[in-house]
């Protein structure tokens, strides 16, 4: 078994503790570098995306198994790149969540796993995310996009509110903010100067990749 | 629990319709054309009536016999791997039907006749569904002689499906022709015997009639045991009572008729109690086969075939309509939810509309997904300490997160197959994402997945020595005549022999 097997049998049963473990070791005995790991987990995300778009696997697949990766690199892979100065590569960093009045998630949570498993750097902020978060978390980590989600029609004049805030601090054209969920539309995005609209988490990965210039 | 079988007779009124076929079969008798099986019911204490071709069987022969059936048999495919068992307790999917003609939307009438071509599409998507265990020669292939039909379709069940096939006991000849086709792809008679392959059709004529082919296909099949499917096609105020009672007796008659028949051919031979009987449309004299008296009828068929502890088969995902509309739709899940919670073992015609009369491959697979929609139903809800999940709830609803739910816990993911029946034909997309796939129907996407399996298809091999000797015998098959085929029913005067045709009879 390669350890790229051993990873992907750990990754697909949701074993957040052998994952961890596996990495830990790898690193120590220097089977791989922090940064080789990463691109494994990556490769295998990517695999599990496919898998996903191709209804091969479900939600809960999909959904799970990115929650446990996300853990392993906040806890392991991450520190240990820092540590050994490493420079960590990655298609992009987008900064997700929920806008105010609104606490759905099932949507955003699968945007997230989709982006994360097809390469990206994603920090999901959770449910009722206020502007002023979204953008001091967006300036806190370098990230060059901005997602909001909302689901109910109520909370979708939210969404313009994080703009307002980018305009209020000048930081407009620092990032390309995309918007998705039930009652928005591509129309509603232009309407508040959003940069792009996603209609569900395939389609969001495109529009990510066309914004960064990645395809 | 899991669903409780659908029931429409009562203990007392299955004894009553027993005990009403009994006294039919006893004083009025059932008629029989074939000298040589009237002549066994005679050897076999019945009263036989050479004049009027009735034959009166005795009750003691009926209990008797009756019992000899087995409750449980298995079939196999061709080259042994693939099998099932058929017993009076669980339930497989088939096909069964006489399409003549096949969907085809490009053609100004939605069909076109069916050719050899489409019998092998057919074979070879039965042969990849998860469900659907059996293909019968449902799909007729015209552009072949008739009276070699049964051969070429053997000839294409061995080079294209794992899986057994189903064939009407259409006369003597033909049917030892089957036998020895599948002889020389097993590697010989004991092995079929032993390991059935085929699935036999036998239609009594209603009212109260075993025709001479059918009989004579029917020994045939009982001497190398492969399962019989004995089935009456009565349709309620035309040949049988329209009372749903009257015709239950009647057609239990029949049935019963045809499995003593059976049982004196070669005693243990598998046999199915089956049905296809349904209802006269009162305003057209046509069968009524999608509606919702076939499946009462199925019902009781199901409940007196248990009493007689015999496997039943009925009909299921059945419909009149003439286009894959709401009515093909509603009338073919009606059909086959009856058919599955009355608990018959072996459901058929998969694939078929207009009366079994039309075949369309798209609907072949949605069956297979309806198979399953029906086996979640029976499945029922299961309770217990785990499925209540009450320590799940307390940790996802007490979370300090917003959003909470349950789709990442590993409680969901484990059980998520078991409880939730996950389609893969049915849409529940958002119009938006519909849309993006192309805004198709069910059958657009139907018709997807059939272009898949189709074009991923991988025949099994067949051994050189097998496909020469089945094409010399297809090559004698086809250098008959009308004339040699009456010779061997006995409808003609003459005789003519029986290509090996040679084993004993097991006869008590």
């Amino acid at each position: 078994m390669t350890l790229e097997d051993k990873l992907k049998e750990l990754i697909s049963e949701w074993d957040e503790d052998g994952l961890k473990e596996l990495c830990s070791t790898s690193i120590e005995s220097k089977e791989a570098k922090p940064s080789e790991l990463l691109k494994i987990i990556g490769k295998i995300m990517q695999f599990i995306g496919k898998q996903f778009e191709d209804e091969e696997i479900f939600l809960p697949d999909l959904i799970g198994s990115a929650n446990i990766v996300k853990n392993v690199i906040d806890d392991i892979l991450d520190p240990a790149i820092r540590q050994s100065g490493e420079s960590k590569e990655t298609l992009g960093r987008i900064v997700i969540g929920t806008v105010e009045g609104d606490v759905h998630s099932i949507g955003k949570d699968l945007v997230g796993s989709f982006l994360f498993s097809n390469g990206f750097e994603i920090y999901n902020l959770g449910e009722e995310v206020s502007a002023a978060t979204f953008v001091d978390k967006a300036e806190e980590v370098g990230a060059q996009i901005i997602g909001l989600s909302s689901l109910i029609t109520m909370s979708m004049g939210f969404q313009r509110e994080v703009i307002k805030e980018l305009n209020s601090r000048g930081l407009r054209e620092k990032y390309k903010v995309i918007i998705g969920g039930s009652p928005t539309s591509s129309e509603y995005a232009d309407e508040i100067g959003a940069d792009g609209w996603a209609d569900d988490a395939i389609e969001a990965v495109m529009l990510v990749k066309k914004l960064l210039g990645l395809n | 629990m899991k669903l409780k079988k659908l029931t429409v007779l009562s203990s007392d009124e299955i004894s009553t319709i027993n005990s009403a076929s009994v006294e039919l079969l006893s004083t009025i008798g059932i008629k029989i054309d074939s000298p040589s099986a009237r002549q066994l019911f005679k050897k076999n204490g019945a009263e036989v009536n050479d004049n009027d071709l009735f034959i009166k069987i005795p009750e003691p022969l009926i209990k008797e016999k009756l019992k000899k059936a087995p409750n449980s048999f298995k079939l196999h495919g061709p080259d042994g791997k693939f099998n099932f068992e058929v017993n009076t307790t669980s339930t497989q999917y088939a096909t069964i039907g006489t399409p003549v003609k096949i969907y085809d939307p490009s053609k100004k009438s939605g069909v076109r006749k069916t050719v050899l071509a489409d019998t092998i599409k057919q074979i070879r998507i039965v042969d990849s569904l998860k469900n659907i265990n059996c293909s019968h020669i449902d799909v007729w292939p015209n552009d072949v002689n008739y009276l070699s039909l049964h051969a070429h379709c053997i000839y294409q069940w061995v080079h294209n499906t794992r899986k057994p096939y189903g064939l009407g006991c259409l006369g003597r000849l033909a049917s030892q022709d089957m036998m020895n086709m599948a002889s020389i792809i097993v590697g010989g008679e004991d092995e079929l015997i032993k390991n059935a392959r085929f699935i036999g059709f036998m239609n009594p004529t209603s009212p109260l009639y075993l025709p001479q082919l059918m009989t004579n296909g029917l020994e045939v099949f009982a001497k190398y045991k492969q399962p019989t499917i004995i089935a009456p096609e009565a349709l309620a105020g035309a040949t049988a009572p329209v009372t749903l009672a009257g015709l239950l007796t009647q057609i239990n008659a029949e049935i019963i008729g045809g499995i003593v028949l059976a049982q004196l051919f070669n005693t243990g031979a598998p046999v199915f109690f089956g049905t296809v009987s349904t209802i006269t449309d009162m305003k057209s004299g046509n069968a009524a086969l999608g509606s919702i008296e076939t499946g009462l009828i199925t019902t009781a068929i199901a409940q007196l075939a248990r009493f007689y502890n015999i496997p039943s088969r009925g009909p299921g995902g059945i419909t009149d309509s003439k286009v894959l509309d709401v009515q093909c739709g509603f009338e073919r899940l009606q059909t086959l939810l009856v058919a599955a919670q009355a608990g018959v073992n072996y459901i058929t015609c998969a694939g078929t509309y207009e009366e079994t009369l039309v075949e369309a491959l798209e609907l072949l697979v949605i069956d297979d997904e309806l198979a399953d929609i029906t086996k979640r139903l029976i499945e029922g809800i299961n309770v217990n300490e785990e499925t209540i999940a009450l320590d799940v709830i307390e940790k996802v609803a007490s979370s300090s997160k917003k959003g909470v739910n349950y789709l990442s816990e590993a409680h969901t993911r484990k059980f998520m197959h078991k409880e939730l029946y996950i389609p893969m034909l049915i849409d529940r997309n958002r119009r938006s994402t519909w849309r993006k796939k192309g805004s198709k129907d069910i059958i657009g996407r139907a018709k997807d997945k059939v272009e898949k399996i189709l074009q991923s298809f991988n025949p099994p091999d067949v051994d050189n020595e097998i496909e020469n000797k089945l094409l010399d015998y297809i090559k004698e098959v086809e250098s008959r005549t009308l004339e040699n085929y009456k010779k061997a029913e006995g409808i003609s005067t003459g005789s003519v022999s029986l290509p090996g045709a040679d084993i004993t009879i097991k006869d008590e």
